[in-house]
């Protein structure tokens, strides 16, 4: 897992998000009113007065692509020390304050952002802006909080990675697809790191990423526009903003040929991840890949669910997901075999479909349906107040305009068959492949009570 | 990457349902109006208009779960509810696939303990599809024999896989380990042998005695036109004749009487996950509300007093809570949390504390005040949109619990005293007799464990089934 968070409540997948960057059909189903403060934090506001409550989210641009050797999982640890007390609220009291007022919160972080999540009733605004604007300006950091807290990230990692074959597959995966951009390690980070990071590394973190021209805000609920904008010139617009962490320039280089990793462990099941670079989210390509992805993996109608699941039944499930990213990333891929399956048995007709699809365009209804899916997918996501905040912040943070998300149905109509035989032709090539399986070894398992 | 994590978020959906509780300090909270119409056939009709997004959701509920599964071949429900899309009258499984992405539809059929459930949901200008795709699958599924056999290969593996993650499955081996031989001890997936067992003859029959009219609720929410609704399900569902149904009745269950302990060795595990606790309530125990104020307090959040004590203070673990899974007789009550290997014990000991800590503490005035506030804030969002509309109409009809279950939870929170929370713990929070379950290497943490209960079992995790062990 790329996206890793504060507490189990994180219900709200990335990747679901990705797959809705999608077809909304005309803006003004839901108005969104902007703002930019005097110092740079741009605030998104979307009014629904349907229930009694509001989604506040925090998106700051840094994540674990802003990290080094020795210092990996620092942005999503410093996720975690956001809320281990600041001046005005102390350890431990900005959950006990927000709890009983009616507010809950969480927070996520991934390769390139760190969003904090605030859900609240409408009479609890001032006191969420008061907590915000607090911990942005004021962290505490208390050794005794850290030393705990390094536990508590170490106990996420053992649970989302080391126990769990997806999460650890995962990592080697990235890992091995990229030799010299930041992508390369874990969000959560280095279990050696994370025993090693030091008070020094965590205050210039802050300082490198905390700063009010490096965040977007965006309130989705029971509000209006005017009283946002009156709580942020209040609480926000004081905030004195300095430089934006230094720019990402390392890009990776070319991949020139398929790379192979293989995962020993005891395990019932073998599993098998493939990865492609392809580009960034902002890229003109976005919509056709995700047209292809679409027809590839969505539903159990999907080219892949037909073939691996359903007619050779060699597979339990077959899925794609990729994230939003600043930077070139890759589409994973992931095929789970069945008991005594050989892995390489559901790569090769994975790769079969592939070329299936460089090889002819899709069908007209295979595209009909790909566009209705994204449609469908739109509305779901965008039915809570929750969905619209992540959804809107996610579009201005990665396209750089919250607008797109009202051109994605002009942007999905324009893909043509021709568009998505070409971006599979482009990016699903053998030499731009990263191929991560896990064997069965039980050799070692009886270990006596 | 899409991968389901089915033990703790199971737990986690639970916690959350049970916090669910009225609106912010000024507002009222009321369920959106609707009706209840009941067919020729018998069956009960819900209605919910809902405007805002253009998506139906149409939920019909089926008023028997695994509970209602032949002995030996737990799973039966599940891969029955899982073969309706998998071939009809009308569509091949494909045909039923193709048809119902090409409008961007999701449908999921599955059975719990006390009910199954059927749900499609799509856009409102594809309702003439959407409904015919949904009756199909509901009215005219025809179990195809290779079908039968691909989904209860798949879901064997299913259960294979899940056991390489602790998390997954640590519910499982709970529920079993709790409840022993009665149904709610069992399953509902099925496992690695009782699935083996199962035949189509035993689906058909499942399907043939408890899918009816007379046996279902259908719930309808989201954008449409009531009347129009209406004529349009009488003409779609009227025609399901009626037959009469024998519906299982579920066993009484009652809090185990004595301690015991059951380690499931994982060689591999580098954290422990744990549970303990004992029978709890049914979704009906008039203490319903009292006890959702009061677990919010002792786990139901992140300030509780489990989550303090386990990660706030001390950084044994990412997370600890407590849940009550209410059901239609009284369902499961669990401590849950993990901790590296080395910690095992500590971290134990100190849930222990906790929960004995509240016996003989109870709750103060301000926690009291917090967890009203903090239920009533949290609660609006559940009743957000029509998918979860639908589910929470036809769970009232189904557990005989009215409107008033959300229209005046608001009410029934504040007037839970710290007297009443005292009681609510003595009565409903165990103490003395707890179950215990972990999962985690047994080679290390084996005898370091055996303290917790004089009565213990082990057993690896690769062995197929649950708990009790299957007799192959």
């Amino acid at each position: 897992m790329k996206m890793i968070g504060r507490s189990f409540r994180t219900a709200l997948l990335l990747s679901c998000a990705c797959a809705s960057l999608t077809i909304p059909v005309r803006g003004q189903e839901f108005p969104v009113v902007t703002k930019t403060l005097k110092n740079g934090m741009k605030v998104l506001v979307q009014t629904d007065h349907s229930i009694p409550n509001v989604a506040l989210y925090i998106f700051y641009r840094i994540g674990s692509r802003n990290e080094g050797p020795g210092t990996t999982g620092l942005s999503h640890f410093f996720e975690h020390m956001m809320f281990n007390g600041a001046k005005k609220y102390g350890p431990g009291e900005l959950d006990k304050v927000m709890e009983a007022n009616g507010g809950a919160n969480n927070a996520y972080t991934t390769r390139d952002v760190t969003v904090y999540q605030d859900w609240f009733p409408r009479s609890a605004l001032p006191l969420i802006y008061d907590i915000e604007a607090d911990r942005i300006q004021n962290l505490s950091f208390d050794p005794q909080k850290i030393k705990s807290e390094r536990e508590v990230v170490a106990s996420e990692r053992r649970l989302r990675t080391d126990n769990d074959n997806g999460g650890l597959l995962d990592e080697q995966l990235w890992a091995t697809s990229y030799i010299a951009h930041p992508y390369q390690w874990p969000v959560v980070g280095w279990m050696s790191d994370i025993e090693h990071w030091t008070m020094e590394q965590l205050k210039h973190h802050f300082e490198m990423g905390y700063s009010p021209n490096n965040a977007t805000m965006v309130v989705a609920g029971d509000v209006s526009p005017e009283e946002i904008f009156q709580m942020c010139e209040k609480y926000i617009e004081p905030i004195p903003t300095h430089a934006p962490p230094p720019p990402v320039t390392t890009t990776e280089t070319e991949q020139l040929g398929e790379r192979r990793l293989i995962v020993r462990k005891p395990s019932q099941l073998p599993l098998v991840f493939v990865a492609y670079h392809i580009p960034q989210t902002n890229s003109p390509d976005f919509y056709a890949l995700n047209v292809l992805r679409t027809v590839l993996f969505q539903g159990e109608s999907s080219r892949m669910y037909q073939r691996l699941v359903d007619k050779d039944e060699i597979a339990l499930d077959v899925s794609s997901s990729v994230e939003p990213a600043f930077d070139p990333t890759i589409i994973e891929i992931a095929a789970q075999p069945k008991q005594g399956v050989d892995p390489q048995k559901c790569e090769k007709a994975m790769y079969e479909e592939i070329e299936n699809a460089k090889n002819a365009v899709v069908s007209d209804r295979e595209l009909e349906k790909a566009k209705n899916i994204r449609l469908a997918d739109f509305y779901r996501e965008m039915r809570t107040i929750n969905g619209r905040a992540n959804t809107i912040g996610t579009y201005e943070v990665f396209f750089g305009d919250y607008k797109k998300l009202f051109d994605a149905a002009k942007n999905y109509s324009a893909v043509t068959k021709e568009d998505v035989q070409r971006v599979a032709k482009t990016y699903f090539g053998a030499n731009n492949r990263t191929v991560a399986t896990l064997i069965p070894d039980n050799a070692e398992e009886k270990s006596k009570p | 990457m899409k991968r389901a994590r089915f033990g703790l978020h199971v737990l986690a959906v639970v916690v959350a349902v049970l916090f669910a509780a009225c609106s912010a300090a000024a507002q009222t909270l009321h369920l959106p109006p609707h009706e209840k119409v009941v067919l020729k056939n018998g069956l009960t009709v819900l209605l919910l208009e809902k405007h805002g997004v253009p998506l139906l959701n149409v939920y019909a509920l089926v008023k028997t779960g695994s509970a209602g599964d032949p002995a030996g071949e737990d799973g039966v429900a599940s891969i029955t509810a899982g073969l309706l899309r998998k071939g009809t009258k009308k569509r091949t499984a494909q045909q039923f696939a193709a048809d119902l992405d090409y409008i961007g539809a999701a449908f999921e059929s599955e059975a719990g303990a006390d009910f199954s459930s059927v749900s499609a949901e799509f856009l409102t200008k594809d309702l003439a599809l959407g409904l015919e795709l949904f009756s199909d699958a509901l009215l005219h599924p025809t179990f195809p024999e290779a079908e039968v056999k691909k989904l209860l290969a798949q879901s064997v593996d299913a259960v294979r896989g899940a056991k390489d993650d602790p998390q997954q499955v640590l519910g499982l081996y709970y529920d079993g380990y709790l409840y022993g031989t009665h149904p709610y001890g069992r399953p509902a997936g099925g496992d690695e042998v009782s699935l083996q067992r199962i035949q189509r003859d035993a689906i058909v029959k499942f399907y043939e005695a408890n899918y009816a009219p007379g046996n279902t609720l259908l719930a309808v929410a989201g954008e449409f036109n009531g009347a129009e609704m209406r004529k349009k399900l009488e003409e779609v569902f009227g025609a399901w004749p009626a037959h009469t149904i024998a519906t299982p009745t579920i066993p009484a269950t009652a809090p185990v009487k004595s301690k015991r302990l059951l380690l499931v060795d994982k060689p591999d595990a580098t954290q422990t996950y744990f549970a303990f606790g004992n029978v709890g309530i049914a979704r009906t125990d008039p203490d319903r509300v009292a006890i959702r104020v009061v677990n919010t307090i002792f786990g139901g959040r992140f300030t509780s007093e489990l989550n303090e004590a386990l990660r706030v203070e001390s950084g044994y673990t990412y997370g600890a809570s407590s849940f009550f899974d209410s059901r239609k007789v009284p369902g499961p009550f669990g401590v849950f949390s993990f901790t590296k290997n080395e910690t095992t014990v500590p971290a134990i000991d100190l849930a222990l504390q906790v929960l004995q800590k509240f016996h003989k503490q109870g709750v103060t005035d301000e926690q009291l005040k917090s967890a009203k506030s903090y239920i009533k804030g949290q609660f609006p969002p559940n009743i957000e949109t029509s998918r979860q509309l639908a589910q929470i109409i036809a769970s009232h009809e189904f557990y005989g619990l009215g409107d008033d279950e959300i229209n005046q939870l608001e009410a029934r929170v504040d007037a839970v005293t710290p007297e009443i929370a005292k009681q609510v713990i003595q009565k409903h929070f165990p103490s003395e007799n707890l179950v215990f379950v972990l999962i985690g290497k047994a080679s290390a943490i084996g005898p370091a464990v055996e303290k917790y209960a004089e009565k213990r079992d082990a057993r690896p995790i690769s062995d197929p089934g649950f708990w009790p062990p299957e007799k192959k």
